[in-house]
């Protein structure tokens, strides 16, 4: 039983973390390879906003949350905004560059100590029982809880709302959506905004459970396979893909070996990529003889 | 290829030589004697960067070959460095195989690795490339770090400075000749390749793939091929690296390292030999730079112990700015100083929208 | 035009051997100061420059300045390579310091040998080549921890405080170091009458420790040891409460250690040091927070131990080198130290042709303590003869 929380939660940080991957890529067919980096600076964003308001954790919280949506538009305005129109190779370049940027830039200003954003906002993190002797923290749980209502929320904005529609426009033709007075660089932008905000969010709540260092931007690179796997272009995909690698981490640690567990996703993904290249739910790319 | 003074080379045999006006000719025999006589009067700190120089063009040859020319990015470049490097160590530690052994052994595990990861993703059009080597990087690493546990060599494999005929290389300068060597052949197999038929074939396909299959070019085997001979290179490169460096351990082969490999061909300019050459320079030499300036600079003892975060956030902000601002790299600003001495008193102003 | 002519010359200036720094005692260190794991190497990197900057404003070994060079080599091997080369060759190093990894060690240890430099291993991890009988002449170390030395340590507590049978569980980060360590503490294991239940190795960057720990806690074990980096340690003892496992876990003290056990505030997560922890308030700690006062130091004065220790090793062994100094004499003064570590550590730390570790390792066990709110010491010094 203790197994199967454990897949759900790590499934539902792969998630978390692969929308972000997905919304990006969907809209603009950009890979954001700087998507763990900007999982980081949530989390220490959060980091800095409980130790400026102590007193009272939830603004802290919620600043946080704002601060990674803004970071986001900022990066597309400053910096991609710059690389639309141009070859997609130059964009994902791009995207490595402001990672490696970002990386220095949170030593710079935050140390590479160890932190603890849940000291900082002085909240405490008890283990819930569950259904036989299973426990989750409750951090895990919040987390899961806040997986579901982003699919949900992100579900509901792209299917039904106007700028979600505007955004799945933009991603199937920029060309005709455009021509259509569909302003792409809002789309972009939104994008962006909506994918560093989720990121910000698995961030903060990774942080949460269990300290915050430099090496979560390893996490990011590993919920890249769950978004392949579904289909990079797809969010039921994602969500989809993220349970098949969980599920694959999990037993392959406990029956296994455990050393596995880094290597599993790209194993995946390497299977992926010889039978299905383009995930489980993604559009068809064209496939060239060899 | 065009400058801005005219193209005029009017047959075949015009078109393949390498060297061909007399300036040419007499600019790269000075820069070789430079290059022969500069270790026997430079710090050995310098003929070091040299040295790190020589060895790290070589991977960015092989990396320029995949980029700029199939158009891939290819994030898996320290995994194949560390491929090479691990085959080195592993056949000297349990074989005790000398370097005519196990240079080709790396070469002919690079071609396998290239085979295995290109086969699947360069098929596809789009940036599966990237995603499959990520996946490589990560399993090579895995299986270094394996052998290094099982076989209990916990901090890394050390190797014998390679022998030939009783006579060890060892010291620095006989290393800069040696690499110099291994460069310079690299340099000239790839310039030989960009010429050959399968030059003109990449060159097709990388202007307009659509037109290219119809003439007849087998666009995703030429790709492939790119990725092995690339793979293959750069495996070699991780031979000599371990050699040289006398040492082989999973920790030096990290993700960072394959970021800075396309850096090198970012910042020197896709699609070129020069690039890669200049892009290497540059990128070896910025965190010595860095290191100067934060050494001149009236800073506190404090700050200089985050040098690598400061090395992280300039290297990030330069390879920005090229792509920004000057993306045809550092071989686009030599070709304009170039074009600017070529047509001197005159100036060109290209019009606008052409390259 | 002016301003290029002053940077024309700083920069030729710079470029030369500048003169004034002959005339100090010039030690060379490399360390992982910024990289994936400046946590633990950063912390010894500062506190040694303390220390050496408040001999300094002592006045020095023997009336002259003692300078340290400090490289960073991000825990890269090559790196530490060239950070070698550049301390012998250009900076003239006549002792050369080592804080980091333990893979960047074998390329320090070439460097040094090619140019038969001394080499202290001030932290990090001791290599096998400073133990007696046989030490490597040129290597030598300071460092609290070792890994055969440190399973014995934990095996011989678990043992002491355990009335019933143990089941031990074994934790190790998944770099060959750690491994090596809990391989060893495995083997020795059935020696103490303890059984081990299960052995985890856990991958260096984990987002979530809870599969491994429930693999762990799915053996029920009594007692958990753990050999690695501080964060394995810890965190895995996190994952192991939030499922709900009620043993007691073991662990050596790294770096922050203890300013942790505050923040963990359990009673069972006990650790052992060879350094003594500041909650003793010792002279010598006052020492260092004296020290630490005036300058701005990155991390809290708690994780300065081992390198302190290293200062004093440094300070002791030119004490003894006559000036002008040379790489040989510094290694004759290496083979006789001994240096009063002023209770930092169990004993002094004594050095012979045959043994470059020390003859006694001194270990002393803290843990919580719920009822004073505050870590406290479980056990005095125990010493282990070093053979």
């Amino acid at each position: 039983m203790q197994l199967a929380v454990n897949i759900v939660v790590l499934a539902a940080i792969y998630a978390l973390i692969s929308c972000g991957y997905v919304l990006i890529y969907r809209v603009s067919r950009v890979l954001n390879l700087a998507h763990g980096e900007l999982m980081l600076v949530g989390a220490y964003l959060l980091y800095s906003t409980a130790s400026l308001l102590g007193g009272s954790p939830v603004t802290a919280v919620a600043m946080a949350a704002v601060l990674g949506l803004l970071v986001g538009v900022l990066v597309y305005v400053l910096l991609m905004r710059r690389m639309t129109g141009e070859m997609v190779l130059a964009a994902v370049l791009c995207t490595i560059a402001l990672g490696v940027m970002l990386r220095g830039a949170t030593v710079l200003i935050w140390s590479a100590q160890v932190r603890h954003p849940m000291e900082a906002l002085g909240w405490s993190n008890p283990s819930l029982v569950l259904i036989g002797d299973a426990r989750i923290s409750l951090i895990s749980a919040i987390l899961i809880g806040a997986t579901a209502v982003v699919y949900a929320a992100l579900f509901g904005f792209l299917g039904f709302t106007r700028w979600g529609i505007r955004m799945r426009a933009a991603g199937q033709n920029p060309l005709l959506a455009s021509q259509r007075g569909i302003q792409l660089h809002g789309v972009y932008a939104l994008a962006w905004g909506l994918s560093t905000f989720t990121a910000g969010l698995a961030g903060m709540l990774i942080s949460l459970d269990s300290g915050l260092d430099g090496t979560m931007t390893m996490i990011g690179l590993k919920a890249f396979p769950a978004a392949l796997v579904g289909g990079l272009d797809s969010l039921a995909g994602a969500l989809i893909g993220s349970a098949i690698i969980a599920i694959a981490e999990v037993l392959l640690i406990q029956f296994v070996n455990p050393l596995l567990s880094d290597v599993v996703p790209f194993f995946v993904l390497l299977v992926v990529l010889v039978i299905r290249p383009w995930g489980l739910f993604g559009s068809k790319e064209e496939l060239d003889r060899v | 290829m065009a400058n801005a003074s005219g193209y005029f080379r009017t047959s075949l045999g015009e078109d393949l030589v390498l060297l061909d006006t007399r300036t040419q000719k007499y600019s790269c025999a000075i820069f070789c004697a430079l290059l022969l006589f500069a270790p026997f009067v430079a710090k050995p700190l310098f003929i070091d960067i040299a040295n790190q120089v020589f060895l790290t063009a070589i991977g960015a040859l092989a990396l320029m070959l995949v980029t700029g020319f199939a158009g891939q990015i290819s994030l898996g470049h320290a995994g194949l460095l560390a491929a090479g490097a691990f085959t080195a160590g592993i056949l000297f530690k349990e074989f005790a195989a000398p370097i005519w052994v196990t240079l080709p052994a790396s070469a002919c595990i690079g071609a396998v690795l290239g085979l295995i990861f290109g086969l699947p993703s360069l098929r596809l059009r789009g940036l599966y490339l990237a995603v499959s080597t990520l996946g490589l990087h990560f399993i090579v690493v895995y299986v270094g770090g394996e052998y290094e546990t099982r076989r209990g060599f916990s901090t890394g494999i050390a190797l014998d400075p390679p022998s030939i005929g009783g006579w060890s290389l060892s010291d620095g300068r006989a290393w800069y000749f040696v690499l110099l060597a291994f460069a310079a052949g690299a340099t000239l197999f790839s310039i030989n390749l960009l010429r050959s038929k399968t030059g003109r074939a990449w060159r097709a396909l990388r202007s307009n793939e659509t037109v290219a299959e119809a003439l007849g070019v087998h666009v995703a085997g030429h790709k492939l091929l790119a990725f092995v001979i690339s793979s293959t290179m750069t495996s070699m490169a991780g031979c000599l690296f371990a050699y040289y460096r006398s040492f082989v351990s999973v920790e030096a082969f990290s993700l960072f390292l394959s970021i800075q490999y396309v850096a090198m061909v970012i910042i020197g300019g896709l699609g070129s030999i020069l690039g890669a050459l200049l892009g290497t320079v540059f990128v070896v030499l910025l965190p010595y730079i860095v290191e100067w300036v934060t050494a001149i600079l009236p800073l506190t003892a404090s700050i200089s112990g985050l040098i690598f975060a400061i090395n992280h956030t300039v290297f990030g902000v330069v390879m920005v700015l090229f792509l920004l601002f000057e993306p045809r790299g550092l071989v686009g600003i030599w070709q304009r100083l170039q074009n600017y001495f070529l047509l001197w008193p005159f100036r060109q102003t290209p019009l606008p929208g052409s390259r | 035009m002016n301003r290029s002519k002053l940077i024309a010359a700083l920069a030729a200036f710079s470029f030369t051997a500048t003169p004034w720094a002959q005339d100090a005692y010039v030690v060379g260190l490399s360390g992982a100061v910024t990289g994936p794991n400046a946590d633990a190497y950063a912390p010894p990197v500062e506190s040694v420059r303390l220390y050496i900057d408040q001999l300094n404003q002592r006045g020095g070994v023997n009336g002259k300045p003692v300078r340290l060079i400090v490289g960073d080599n991000q825990g890269e091997p090559s790196k530490a390579a060239a950070d070698a080369k550049k301390l012998i060759a250009q900076d003239n190093a006549v002792l050369l310091v080592s804080m980091s990894v333990s893979s960047a060690y074998g390329p320090m240890v070439a460097e040094a040998k090619r140019a038969r430099v001394p080499l202290l291993f001030g932290a990090g991890v001791c290599p096998a080549e400073v133990l007696p009988p046989n030490p490597d002449e040129l290597q030598f170390c300071s460092i609290g921890f070792a890994i055969k030395y440190d399973a014995e340590m934990a095996l011989r507590f678990i043992k002491e405080q355990s009335r019933e049978p143990v089941k031990l569980g074994l934790v190790a980060m998944a770099i060959p170091v750690s491994r090596a360590g809990i391989d060893y503490a495995e083997s020795r294991a059935p020696a103490f009458g303890i059984t081990p239940v299960a052995k985890e190795q856990i991958p260096p960057a984990t987002p979530d420790y809870t599969p491994y720990a429930s693999k762990l806690k799915g053996a029920d074990p009594n007692w958990v040891y753990s050999w690695g980096p501080w964060v394995t340690e810890v965190k895995t003892f996190e994952a192991l409460r939030r499922l709900g496992w009620t043993g007691r876990y073991i662990t050596a003290a790294q770096e922050p250690a203890e300013d942790e056990l505050a923040r963990v505030k359990d009673e069972s997560f006990h650790v052992f040091s060879a350094n003594a922890m500041f909650l003793e308030n010792l002279p010598v700690h006052q020492e260092m927070r004296d020290a630490a006062r005036g300058a701005k130091l990155t991390y809290p004065i708690t994780r300065m131990a081992d390198g302190w220790v290293a200062g004093m090793v440094i300070e002791q062994t030119l004490k003894h080198v006559a000036w002008p100094p040379t790489p040989e004499k510094v290694l004759a003064a290496l083979d006789a130290l001994k240096v009063d570590t002023k209770g930092l550590r169990g004993g002094p730390i004594e050095w012979s042709k045959t043994n470059h570790f020390r003859n006694n390792q001194h270990y002393r066990v803290y843990r919580w303590d719920t009822k004073k709110q505050a870590a406290a010491r479980v056990q005095d010094w125990v010493a282990m003869d070093v053979k």
